[in-house]
């Protein structure tokens, strides 16, 4: 019973999987920009580390390993797999897609899964691309138990800011501001670039408790050992606590959604 | 009105119904301008569009029907509230016993439906992936999808292109696809709005072919919404024409063209072009150098009595007769609005000569 009931869900995964299996040209140019980024950014830090000593306590090898798990991560974490929502709405087959028996959210939320998995595929050979050109730390086993669940914490919670973010085009049919806005903010506020630690004082404080940095801060923290495993459970209390209060303000919003929908006729 | 066919079957439940079904859409007032704009984000004034008005019908199941009417006139309005996407404002529906925006989902497990002018086939991916995911979303037996496939693969020759991505296949095949896509559940009830928009003449006769082997094999009940009144003409013995959100006109095809198509065009080619021309009976409709159209009604004149009239009077070439199609019969209902003619008794009967 259970099974039956969620395979249709298991069914739009793996379409949205095979789907992304056919762009295979978007596939070799992002692994190669992807190469590309880690060396510029090995050569960044390389750089600004020979004028000043290990800042906010992270020697260099930490910082390399840091910038490229970060880049393998965002390999994961820039599939909006989401979008679709926008689109849809924006050309108007929301409308028949309500007309089938399943749940909206729930359909959103396998395919972007889909989509996910094939991207979590190339993460292997890009690494292993990658430490031709640079050194990574490997943590111990349960430091990289801890990252894990700590990366899919973070993946729920880009998740759900991405499906409140396309949620908007039901209000507004256009979202381009808001991604704009939001992508800005987090690229700079989730750690993927630099590390939340490098922010001073109350500035620091502050971004190290937005939710952007449930997504790359606290795995990464985890991976090189800025969190001592005494620190995890609070580190991971946290981006749960993102989690749950995002996923439950996107399925209100959804409601609301389906209604304007159901009353307005979209 | 009620439908004839409604009538010669009373002990059958209708499997689909509204009464005085409404929907109205509210609206922000917009005023022009940058500052009207400005005025609009503060303005508490709404606007109401009244989108359907009191529609009541009722459907057997098995039926097919054409649901006819200009651009706005509230079909699609009436076909999203049918589909339970959209709330009425007021009335009542039952699609196969269910209230549909009650239970949305429930409903759309009865229901198919073909968008002529959207597809909800994958873009990306074979034609077959497609099917495969809505056998797995409307949890279509093994057997049954088997079977399914292969009876529509066949009726509409999708062999050649089973395997094609979609965003390669022509309109024509991409429709075929969306027709088997709606239908490889079962649905008791399909809705298709505009199936054949933009599609070449073998192409059209194709769908045609399907939609009427559909309803006559498998008793799926069809609402059939389109601008093409051909479709309508060779599917549907019944229409419903909808205007300004009312239901102008529910019933027989042939019953509507008894009662507009009361006036015939007799063409008239004539040996030379010059001279007036002029007859009893019929009302000049226009002139083209020798060819002369005359509008008559043939409850007053008869075809031959008009004929040897012009005879009688000129020389003439040739003659056609033109039977008005239900495409102008249905242009001057939404011009002049339906209005109930007198029943035939009381028209007098035509004068002999």
């Amino acid at each position: 019973m259970i099974r039956r009931l969620f395979a249709p869900y298991l069914e739009f995964a793996k379409k949205a999987f095979a789907r992304e299996a056919t762009y295979r040209v978007e596939v070799f140019t992002n692994v190669g920009s992807l190469l590309l980024r880690v060396y510029l950014l090995r050569s960044l830090w390389t750089a600004l580390y020979s004028q000043n000593a290990a800042p906010a306590g992270i020697p260099l090898h930490a910082m390399i390993t840091y910038a490229t798990v970060a880049l393998l991560m965002s390999l994961i974490l820039e599939i909006d797999g989401t979008r679709a929502i926008r689109e849809r709405i924006r050309e108007g087959t929301i409308a028949t897609d309500l007309m089938k028996p399943i749940s909206l959210p729930l359909y959103f939320f396998s395919d972007g899964f889909g989509q996910t998995l094939f991207h979590a595929l190339l993460i292997l050979p890009s690494l292993l691309l990658a430490l031709l050109l640079v050194h990574v730390d490997v943590p111990a086993l349960t430091t990289f138990g801890a990252f894990a669940a700590s990366f899919v914490l973070g993946y729920l919670v880009n998740f759900f800011i991405n499906f409140l973010m396309n949620s908007v085009a039901f209000w507004t049919l256009e979202t381009f501001a808001i991604q704009l806005m939001v992508r800005w903010a987090s690229d700079l506020l989730s750690g993927q670039i630099l590390p939340l630690t490098f922010f001073p004082g109350i500035l620091g404080a502050i971004v190290q408790n937005l939710p952007f940095a449930a997504i790359y801060s606290t795995p990464l923290q985890i991976y090189i050992g800025q969190l001592a495993p005494a620190a995890w459970p609070a580190a991971l209390a946290f981006q749960a606590f993102w989690l749950v209060l995002f996923a439950a303000l996107s399925f209100a919003v959804w409601r609301a959604a389906e209604r304007r929908v159901v009353i307005q006729g979209g | 009105m009620k439908g004839g066919v409604a009538r010669r079957r009373p002990a059958r439940m209708p499997i689909i119904e509204t009464r005085e079904l409404r929907k109205v859409f509210y609206g922000v007032k917009r005023a022009p301008g940058a500052l009207g704009a400005l005025r609009t984000l503060f303005s508490r004034e709404r606007t109401e569009r009244v989108a359907v008005e009191g529609i009541s019908m009722a459907l057997e199941a098995g039926e097919l029907v054409g649901y006819i009417g200009p651009n706005g006139a509230g079909k699609s309005t009436t076909i999203k509230m049918l589909t339970g996407i959209l709330v009425p404002t007021s009335g009542s529906i039952k699609v196969a016993g269910l209230v549909p925006y009650r239970e949305r989902k429930k409903n759309a497990r009865n229901i198919g439906v073909v968008f002529g002018q959207r597809s909800q086939l994958y873009w990306d991916l074979p034609l077959v992936e497609s099917f495969e995911l809505l056998r797995a979303i409307y949890d279509v037996p093994p057997a049954r999808y088997k079977e399914n496939l292969a009876a529509f693969s066949e009726l509409l020759e999708m062999d050649e292109f089973m395997h094609t991505p979609v965003r390669q296949l022509s309109l024509g095949q991409r429709m075929r696809g969306d027709f088997a896509a709606a239908m490889l559940h079962d649905p008791r009830i399909v809705y298709l709005d505009e199936p054949t928009i933009g599609l070449d003449v073998v192409a059209k006769e194709a769908i045609r072919t399907f939609i009427a082997r559909v309803n006559a094999e498998r008793g799926t009940t069809i609402i059939l919404t389109t601008h093409d009144l051909a479709d309508v003409e060779r599917l549907c013995r019944r229409i419903m024409l909808i205007d300004r959100g009312r239901l102008v006109y529910d019933g027989e095809i042939e019953r509507l063209k008894d009662q507009y198509g009361t006036h015939r065009t007799l063409i008239v080619e004539l040996c030379d072009d010059n001279g007036t021309f002029e007859v009893e009976g019929a009302e000049l409709e226009s002139r083209t150098g020798a060819e002369v159209r005359l509008r008559f009604d043939r409850r007053s004149i008869s075809a031959d009595q008009l004929i040897r009239r012009v005879a009688d009077r000129y020389c003439v070439n040739d003659v056609s007769l033109e039977e008005p199609a239900l495409e102008s019969i249905i242009r001057r209902i939404y011009v002049e609005g339906y209005a109930e003619p007198p029943p035939a008794e009381l028209v007098p009967a035509p004068a002999l000569h």
